[in-house]
């Protein structure tokens, strides 16, 4: 009774996520420091990837490993709404938003009829299509050579400009807000009826659709919610990098990413992507800042003027998609349900065969 | 008519590839019931093979498949134990993103030791021709595709009539039914893993002197061994080199007629096409 119940949030947590918030919101008041901004805003950014794949592939059980098509959608959009009609971007996200949850139920209505593996290839393959269209269709998205964001217009209210875009500091705002808001909705969609019935797909589609679920709808549902904040992760990172091209917002690495980031912290929970963005974020900026070989340096491990030093220092800054390879082979093998299960089994295993606490991980690990 | 024939011929030459790429990812299917996602992987790590037997011993890329080959079924054989093994019981998801992460770790590997380079394996016959009925055939193509036939028809032989070959064909068609009858089906897995990376290992020697070398040429691949396999049934042998046939055909008259850069999109869309109105394949048990 003291941690939570399943409706609703108890005192404590809700407080220390109240506290969590403030601090966050508080935070570039007192640091200035861009470079700290910038691995907060690719935190958030991770983490909105992470719960927006989560309500498909958490949820309802539908690995989609295609989500780079909406991702690459609304960075698309936007970006060529903003550079060739000027629309500002505020405005063009939503019909960027729109255009992807449009695309995704045309495509889940055709999709959603595979299962298993077959689901994951035919995801892929869209993903796939997308990129040769953006690739190809150059008059449209510049193919191969990318848009590149000349000016955000600045935000004014009333007459009063809020922010011209130059720091990083409206971004930090605007990621905090979409990382919210995500967390926010995947949390009431997990504990509503719609999420009941996205789970009981997920356990089993057959006994879900003879209890008069129906499997297409609800599907189409969940990729729409899905599709909506993965398009507006999308446009997000197009404005704050500056920079698209079908390489960096289509292609299969970034599908990839979105199942990583939940697989690594814990499917189908919402801490779990939030816990991947965690360990994804720092890990992959620590390896780009050739912190790690420094640190393997400063330890002694190996010394910095052999060969071997000489390789690790030149080489490491671009290991982190060998090390996202290392943290999937591991987290398959070992920890099937992500550190957050793994957390979680432990922490049932430290207090005995306390009568409580093992019947809910169970549940929760499911 | 001469254009539509001579892209019919090369897509058939190009296609005994695919086919040979596709024949592979589906055998490990059947017998295992795994989608290898790292195969195109496979394939790269054979085109280093081969380029480092070439530049470094001088080996002729046709003639290094001798040496990739058993390599590649030892580190294919190696990455069944260590790793697939473990998962065969596991969720299909988990045993995906498993062999996602493998194809990571290989691509990478080999971008942190060799760089990201395109690599070219020029031969002396790499730019030069043959004539056949009339119609102009790139040469190392050519060649590639006799050796394809050659390693397809000796896979056929020893899938039909070796013991160890019906007993892998009787482990794909009925997992337990074979253990039943005393097969060893643990040691199929490894069999088939094995025989899958050497067959990718070798398409992957046979196309290095036509194609760049670089860590991440082989995702291209792995999609379209999918491709190929799905279009001719899931776990289906023939079917996979029917299939391959089809899309290398496929693929050569889209860039001839259409363009070369949307070649890929009619492979993918005809993929598209046939897991929805066919998704058991040319040639393949329904399995949905």
């Amino acid at each position: 009774m003291r941690a939570s119940s399943p409706r609703g949030l108890a005192l404590v947590p809700l407080l220390a996520l109240c506290a969590i918030a403030a601090v966050l919101v508080a935070l570039p008041l007192t640091i200035d420091n861009p470079y700290a901004l910038h691995v907060m805003i690719l935190l958030f950014l991770t983490v909105v990837q992470g719960e927006s794949w989560n309500v498909l592939g958490g949820y309802t059980g539908q690995y989609s490993v295609g989500h780079a098509a909406y991702f690459g959608l609304g960075a698309y959009v936007t970006l060529i709404l903003l550079q060739s009609r000027q629309v500002p971007p505020w405005w063009g996200v939503w019909a960027a938003i729109l255009l992807a949850v449009v695309v995704a139920i045309v495509i889940g209505s055709i999709t959603f009829r595979l299962r298993g593996p077959y689901f994951v290839l035919a995801s892929i393959a869209v993903a796939e299509i997308f990129r040769l269209v953006a690739l190809n269709w150059g008059s449209m998205t510049s193919g191969a050579e990318g848009i590149l964001v000349s000016d955000i217009p600045p935000l004014q209210v009333a007459g009063r400009t809020v922010t011209d875009f130059t720091s990083k500091v409206p971004f930090y705002y605007a990621g905090f807000a979409l990382a919210v808001t995500t967390i926010v909705v995947n949390w009431g969609v997990k504990n509503s009826k719609l999420g009941y019935y996205f789970q009981a797909i997920r356990e089993d589609q057959d006994a879900a659709h003879s209890l008069g679920i129906a499997l297409p709808v609800y599907k189409n549902i969940a990729l729409g919610i899905s599709a909506f904040f993965t398009a507006w992760s999308g446009a997000f990172y197009g404005l704050y990098v500056g920079f698209i091209d079908p390489g960096t917002v289509l292609s299969v690495e970034v599908s990839v990413q979105f199942v990583l980031i939940c697989i690594i912290g814990g499917i189908g929970t919402i801490a779990g992507p939030v816990l991947g963005a965690l360990l994804l974020v720092p890990l992959s900026e620590a390896l780009r800042a050739n912190l790690l070989s420094d640190l393997l340096f400063k330890l002694g491990v190996v010394d910095e003027g052999t060969p071997t030093g000489i390789f690790l220092k030149d080489n490491l800054a671009h290991a982190h998609a060998l090390i996202y390879g290392i943290l999937v082979v591991l987290v398959i093998l070992f920890m099937p349900d992500g550190v957050l299960g793994f957390a979680r089994k432990l922490l049932a295993r430290r207090r005995g065969q306390a009568p409580a606490a093992a019947p809910s991980a169970a549940k929760d690990s499911a | 008519m001469e254009v539509f024939l001579q892209s019919l011929l090369s897509g058939v030459l190009v296609g005994g590839n695919y086919a040979l790429v596709g024949i592979g990812l589906t055998l490990i299917f059947g017998v295992m019931r795994v989608i290898n996602f790292a195969h195109g992987d496979l394939l790269m790590v054979g085109m280093y093979l081969t380029f480092y037997a070439f530049s470094l011993l001088g080996i002729d890329p046709f003639l290094s498949i001798a040496l990739t080959m058993p390599v590649m079924f030892v580190f294919g054989a190696f990455l069944q134990r260590v790793f697939i093994n473990r998962v065969l019981d596991a969720l299909p998801q988990n045993q995906i993103l498993l062999t996602i992460g493998l194809g990571l770790i290989m691509s990478n590997s080999v971008m942190l030791f060799f760089t990201s380079d395109y690599k070219i394996l020029s031969t002396s016959y790499s730019s030069g021709s043959v004539r056949l009925a009339g119609l102009s055939v790139s040469e190392p193509l050519f060649v590639s595709f006799v050796i394809t036939a050659a390693i397809t028809a000796a896979l056929y032989w020893f899938l039909i009539k070796t013991n160890t070959g019906q007993a892998i064909r009787a482990t794909a068609q009925d997992r337990e039914a074979a253990q039943l009858m005393g097969v060893n089906v643990r040691r199929m897995g490894v069999l088939a893993f094995g025989l899958g990376a050497a067959l990718a290992g070798a398409a992957g020697a046979l196309i290095s002197p036509t194609y760049y070398i670089f860590p991440q040429v082989g995702g291209a691949f792995t999609l379209k061994a999918f491709v190929v396999v799905v279009l001719g049934g899931m776990g289906s042998v023939v079917g996979a080199t029917l299939g391959g046939v089809i899309i290398g055909t496929v693929e050569s008259l889209a860039a001839s007629y259409v363009s070369s850069g949307l070649k890929e999109l009619f492979v993918y869309v005809l993929f598209l096409l046939v897991l929805l109105l066919k998704p058991s394949g040319l040639l393949g048990k329904s399995r949905l």
